[in-house]
């Protein structure tokens, strides 16, 4: 819980709140409780403001919480002091902290000396960030002339160099294009595949939660509506199938609509939603019953699932 | 200990190089930290003549804002302008979760920082002493040593002040202006415009409660040799000690303080 200083619009609001200022109390996260096992990737989804970073934050020791307790690696964070941060690291996708005007090795040699890592240890974890990241024609440029994707897996690397236990992500892949998405990803799973290590990242990208996540914390209006694996949730939540496809010559929408609700018909492609247990009955029917030249059975798009689940909760 | 120096080392080594980055501004800063004095300089130089201004010669002026330069470049500690930007701009975050608080990382810049400019101001000062005998100090080495302490003294004061006010940026937007006052009143106070003698007895007066002269003006009568009485040098280092306690304990209330009621800005 925080208090914002609020005030009216326009000089005799601000000069109002210079005399008598007036401060609403938020509570940014309430009543989230949950337990991470060790080598789990979980995602934290919610819309903005949700609470999913100030969670992320208290983890971290960043926030003192007004209430409640957390352990992370057997430590209270905000008391947890040097042992603590020593076994976490945390990016932030919006904020770097990368040495600006110099190349990325130059934080690296910082981060070797501020979490005493040894010499040989500091090589060997080096070489090997640089190669699962494709560093090697990055690390030596100033980072200000390298791209936004390219800073942001010098920025991981930096931030693995100590090899801590967990890994706490602020929306990793914030601006990058969907090339640089990938290899973030990619390399995410790997390193948590090498090394066992615990990932939590926040991320408003849904193909950063379905490609890493195995399990997915919603939080909405800073409590927790969800906990658990996605596909869990996506069948808990619809109870219906979309049924994609592409139409042969002669079939119409009012013949289509004989085997369920029809959602989109743009000939040749259709789409049908029909009751989650009789989809592959109806693909069945589908197929032997008009000319069909394409069909796939899939469930809705996760954001129009999370969309709901958020309708659902307002 | 080791570990310690290492890491003292790396974020001094990391200072230089992005220093060297900024080479030009760095010279305009140093330009502007030499022609405060020079200036000042100039205008007593004048009022004296080729008598004296209350005890005060030419020379006597020469060598006082000769060390006020050196001294200042020592002593001057930029760092509420820089915590005050980490804090607004959510730069603390990654700061707070390293296993370092961030505060040897703004001693390590100040080392840095002090190493290189004062060095400069040093030869500069030799080059002008052999040149011009009015600025030469007499070989005293237990005087030097007596100055270097006095200086490390009034840096702590005026880290811990600049530090302290910086951290005000956990409340306030207005950290930075609160420090630009601080560095228009010692001015006055610390005498960068003038020896603290030449100020009009109240404004001596005020100026004695307060830290502005024992971050500057008490270090240069020391390396000068205007301060060299006992009594002078007790009450001299007597009132630098407490200043610099009282600042480094308000610097670590703040501290406290504040970090609980950090919003973690950004993201």
């Amino acid at each position: 819980m925080y208090r914002v200083k609020v005030r009216d619009p326009g000089l005799a609001g601000a000069a109002r709140a210079l005399v008598a200022p007036r401060y609403r109390e938020v509570r940014a996260v309430e009543d989230v409780s949950f337990v991470v096992e060790r080598g789990e990737i979980v995602a934290f989804l919610g819309p903005n403001g949700a609470g999913k970073t100030t969670t992320l934050k208290m983890l971290t020791g960043l926030i003192y919480p007004s209430e409640g307790q957390a352990q992370v690696a057997g430590f209270t964070p905000w008391e947890g002091g040097s042992p603590f941060k020593q076994r976490i690291s945390l990016v932030l996708g919006n904020k770097q902290q990368l040495l600006w005007d110099l190349p990325a090795e130059e934080t690296f040699q910082l981060n070797q000396a501020i979490y005493a890592v040894p010499e040989a240890l500091y090589r060997e974890r080096r070489d090997e960030l640089v190669e699962l990241l494709e560093l090697e024609d990055v690390i030596d440029k100033p980072v200000r002339q390298v791209s936004l994707g390219e800073r942001m897996k010098c920025e991981l690397a930096a931030s693995l160099l100590h090899a801590p236990e967990i890994l706490f992500l602020d929306e990793p892949t914030l601006g990058l294009d969907v090339t640089a998405q990938d290899a973030v990803r990619r390399f995410l799973c790997t390193y948590r595949e090498r090394h066992g290590a615990t990932i939590l990242l926040t991320s408003h990208y849904m193909a950063d939660v379905t490609a890493l996540a195995s399990r997915v914390l919603i939080i909405h209006r800073g409590r927790l509506l969800y906990d658990g694996a996605l596909q869990s949730l996506v069948a808990r939540m619809t109870q219906a199938k979309r049924i994609e496809l592409v139409l042969g010559n002669g079939v119409t929408r009012e013949r289509l609509a004989e085997f369920g609700d029809v959602r989109e018909f743009r000939f040749p492609n259709a789409t049908l939603e029909v009751p989650r247990d009789e989809a592959t009955a109806a693909a069945a029917r589908l197929l032997s019953s008009l000319e069909i030249v394409d069909l796939s059975i899939q469930d809705p798009a996760i954001e129009d699932v999370i969309r709901r689940v958020f309708a659902e909760a307002s | 200990m080791r570990i310690w120096v290492a890491r003292y080392w790396a974020l001094i080594r990391s200072a230089w190089l992005v220093d060297l980055q900024y080479r030009a501004a760095i010279a305009i800063w140093m330009l502007w930290n030499v022609t405060e004095p020079a200036i000042a300089l100039g205008i007593w130089w004048s009022i004296a003549g080729q008598g004296t201004v209350q005890g005060f010669a030419r020379a006597d002026f020469a060598r006082y804002f000769f060390g006020v330069t050196l001294i200042n470049q020592l002593t001057l500690a930029w760092d509420a302008w820089y915590i005050d930007r980490w804090i607004r701009h959510g730069e603390m975050n990654y700061r707070l979760a390293r296993p370092i608080g961030p505060v040897h990382e703004a001693i390590a810049d100040n080392i840095a920082y002090k190493a290189r400019t004062a060095s400069i101001i040093l030869l500069l000062w030799i080059a002008v002493a052999a040149l011009w005998p009015a600025v030469r100090l007499p070989f005293d080495p237990a005087r030097w040593a007596l100055a270097l302490l006095a200086t490390v003294l009034a840096a702590g004061i005026r880290f811990f002040n600049g530090y302290t006010t910086g951290l005000l940026a956990f409340w306030t937007t207005r950290a930075t202006a609160i420090m630009e006052l601080q560095f228009g009143v010692a001015l006055f106070l610390s005498g960068r415009i003038a020896p603290l003698s030449l100020l009009p007895a109240p404004i001596a007066a005020v100026a004695r409660a307060l830290w502005f002269p024992y971050v500057l003006s008490f270090p240069v009568e020391v390396l000068t040799g205007t301060a060299r009485s006992p009594a002078q040098y007790l009450h001299g280092f007597g009132g630098q000690l407490v200043w610099l306690g009282a600042w480094a304990v308000a610097c670590l209330v703040v501290w406290r303080r504040g970090v609980r009621q950090y919003g973690a800005v950004g993201g």
